[in-house]
């Protein structure tokens, strides 16, 4: 019978602004930040430093300057191991390879714990010079970022139809915005958590029309370390863990826009991977209790959503603006705060997702529990939700 | 043929230009939006690619499209990267053209873009290099 994963510890920093600039006196440096939590991480799971067999780590963003981090990191943690020591990247999707990498350690018997991890720093660099390098991650380089297309300006084309297509507005998507932030609120993780109001929304500057500057995610620093283990391994530990219940992906074969016209909002990939997802753990929408899902501007959420059937089509902005998809409401969606408030150190991103999950399906969400939680929900994606990974996971408490 | 616009300044952030793509790049300065299509399926591409992405066929055909199109969506981009920061605000876009193609451009001309609406692919010409932009299509703009 294949093995069955489950992540049984993790840790994270704050989202912020970690990344020192270069006069800074005192550098705050990636490997430190991430030896001190994959330390934490292990100790909280209760376990051995001899258990982990597995180093599956996001790749840095460019400013990081050590490289090969992953053997630099086995070096520095002293960690001989026979599992997979390697950096993975794939745009907004890298944290959710990194996970799936430690996964098939364990699923292939490679490791009997295995850690997915990683940090990402950039705040140090101005955003109109970030863009010169993610404008050409979303867009085809001499047809699509010779016009100065951003990342966020084709989730914005999406919201624009979208308000079209089904009678929607801004106000309404701007409704996520305001409920992410309350959700936030109570996050000890989230990088902005004082509650704000829509009108506050809708006053700031345009980004990305109709997208205003709450609507659009921050410029953010983050690290995670997630413990996964062979689920028999995890029994045997005596304490409540966390099951990998299903997984999906599916990629559309289009980047940013497919060349074919096609229903640009109706998220093929998510369709595809939720499809996977919920048949490979035997389940449906109607039985997930908290989805955590990448989602960078108010609108992806609200489309994610849609294309998940966690909210009817066409009706994801209006559920959010009747607080439906609060805590307390029908289902709660991104109780972390999501991206526009718990932040976005994009790599890590989906990290933080299953940080988020594992709390509340552990019970350890504090004053943001959703009660009863058993079932969770993470998404991972990169370009305009072309490629969709999707984990459903199980809270079991023995 | 497509109508042509002059800009009076560098492109700020130029595209790179192989031998196969020359042809596209030349055909906009001739008033011609070029591109591959499959010579078995005859499904059109775009970018103009050596291959038919659509079922690997290896022989493509180099056609001319209409340039006219329905604008699918738009957005007016206010925060950009360095390169375009003198141009803000600026507008893209996503067109359907007629022959079932999609393509992403600037928005261009004095009218706020509707969804729905037709649109013409007008050539650019910066002083050093070619491009392409989108406007609504119009009988003012039919000269």
């Amino acid at each position: 019978m294949e093995k069955s994963v489950a992540i049984i510890g993790c840790s994270a920093l704050p989202v912020g602004k970690w990344q020192s600039k270069p006069e800074d006196a005192n550098q705050v440096l990636e490997h430190e930040v991430l030896a001190k939590l994959v330390v934490e991480a292990v100790r909280q799971a209760g376990i051995d430093k001899s258990d982990v067999q597995g180093l599956s780590f996001t790749m840095n963003r460019h400013y990081t300057l050590q490289k090969y981090f992953a053997t630099f990191m086995a070096n520095y943690l002293r960690l001989p191991c026979h599992g997979t020591v390697s950096e993975v990247l794939g745009n907004g999707m890298t944290g959710g390879w990194a996970f799936d990498n430690a996964a098939n350690d364990i699923v292939l018997g490679r490791a009997r714990v295995s850690l997915a991890l990683g940090v990402n720093f950039e705040t140090a660099a101005r955003a109109q010079d970030h863009m010169m390098s993610s404008m050409r991650a979303t867009g085809d380089v001499d047809f699509q970022s010779i016009f100065g297309i951003t990342p966020i300006a084709w989730y914005a084309m999406d919201a624009t139809r979208y308000i079209h297509d089904h009678g929607s507005s801004r106000a309404e998507l701007a409704s996520v915005a305001v409920k992410n932030r309350m959700h936030a609120s109570l996050n000890p993780l989230a990088q902005f958590r004082k509650p704000i109001t829509l009108d506050e929304v809708l006053e700031q500057r345009p980004i990305v029309e109709p997208l205003g500057l709450y609507e659009v995610p921050p410029r953010s620093d983050g690290a995670v370390v997630l413990v996964l283990a062979d689920e028999e391994y995890a029994k045997s530990l005596g304490k409540p863990y966390v099951r990998v219940r299903g997984r999906g992906f599916f990629h559309e074969g289009a980047h940013q826009i497919s060349e074919i016209p096609n229903d640009m909002t109706a998220f093929a990939s998510v369709q595809g991977a939720s499809r996977q997802a919920y048949e490979t753990a035997g389940v449906t929408a109607a039985d997930i209790d908290v989805a955590e899902l990448y989602a960078p501007c108010t609108i992806v959420e609200v489309l994610a959503a849609e294309a998940l059937g966690l909210t009817p089509v066409g009706k994801g902005a209006r559920w959010a603006s009747e607080g439906r998809t609060a805590l307390g409401g029908d289902i709660p969606i991104s109780t972390s705060g999501g991206l526009t408030s718990r932040g976005h150190p994009a790599y890590v991103t989906p990290l933080y997702s299953f940080v988020e999950i594992f709390e509340q399906l552990m019970g350890l969400a504090g004053e943001r529990q959703v009660h009863g939680a058993e079932i969770g929900l993470t998404s991972a994606e990169l370009g305009n939700y072309n490629a969709a990974l999707v984990h459903i996971l199980e809270g079991i408490h023995q | 043929m497509i109508h042509t616009i002059n800009v009076d300044r560098p492109h700020p952030y130029p595209p790179r230009v192989t031998e196969f793509t020359r042809r596209f790049w030349d055909g906009l300065r001739e008033g011609r939006l070029l591109t591959t299509a499959g010579r078995r399926s005859g499904q059109a591409a775009f970018p103009p690619k050596p291959i038919s992405p659509q079922d690997w066929e290896e022989e493509v055909d180099w056609i001319e499209l209409s340039g006219q199109g329905t604008l699918y969506s738009h957005t007016t981009i206010h925060a950009a990267p360095a390169v375009f920061v003198d141009e803000l605000p600026y507008r893209v876009c996503i067109v359907d053209l007629d022959e079932n193609v999609r393509l992403a451009t600037r928005y261009v001309g004095a009218r706020n873009p509707r969804v729905g609406e037709r649109v013409e692919i007008v050539a650019v010409r910066y002083t050093d290099h070619i491009s392409y932009a989108a406007r609504a299509l119009e009988p003012a703009n039919n000269h």
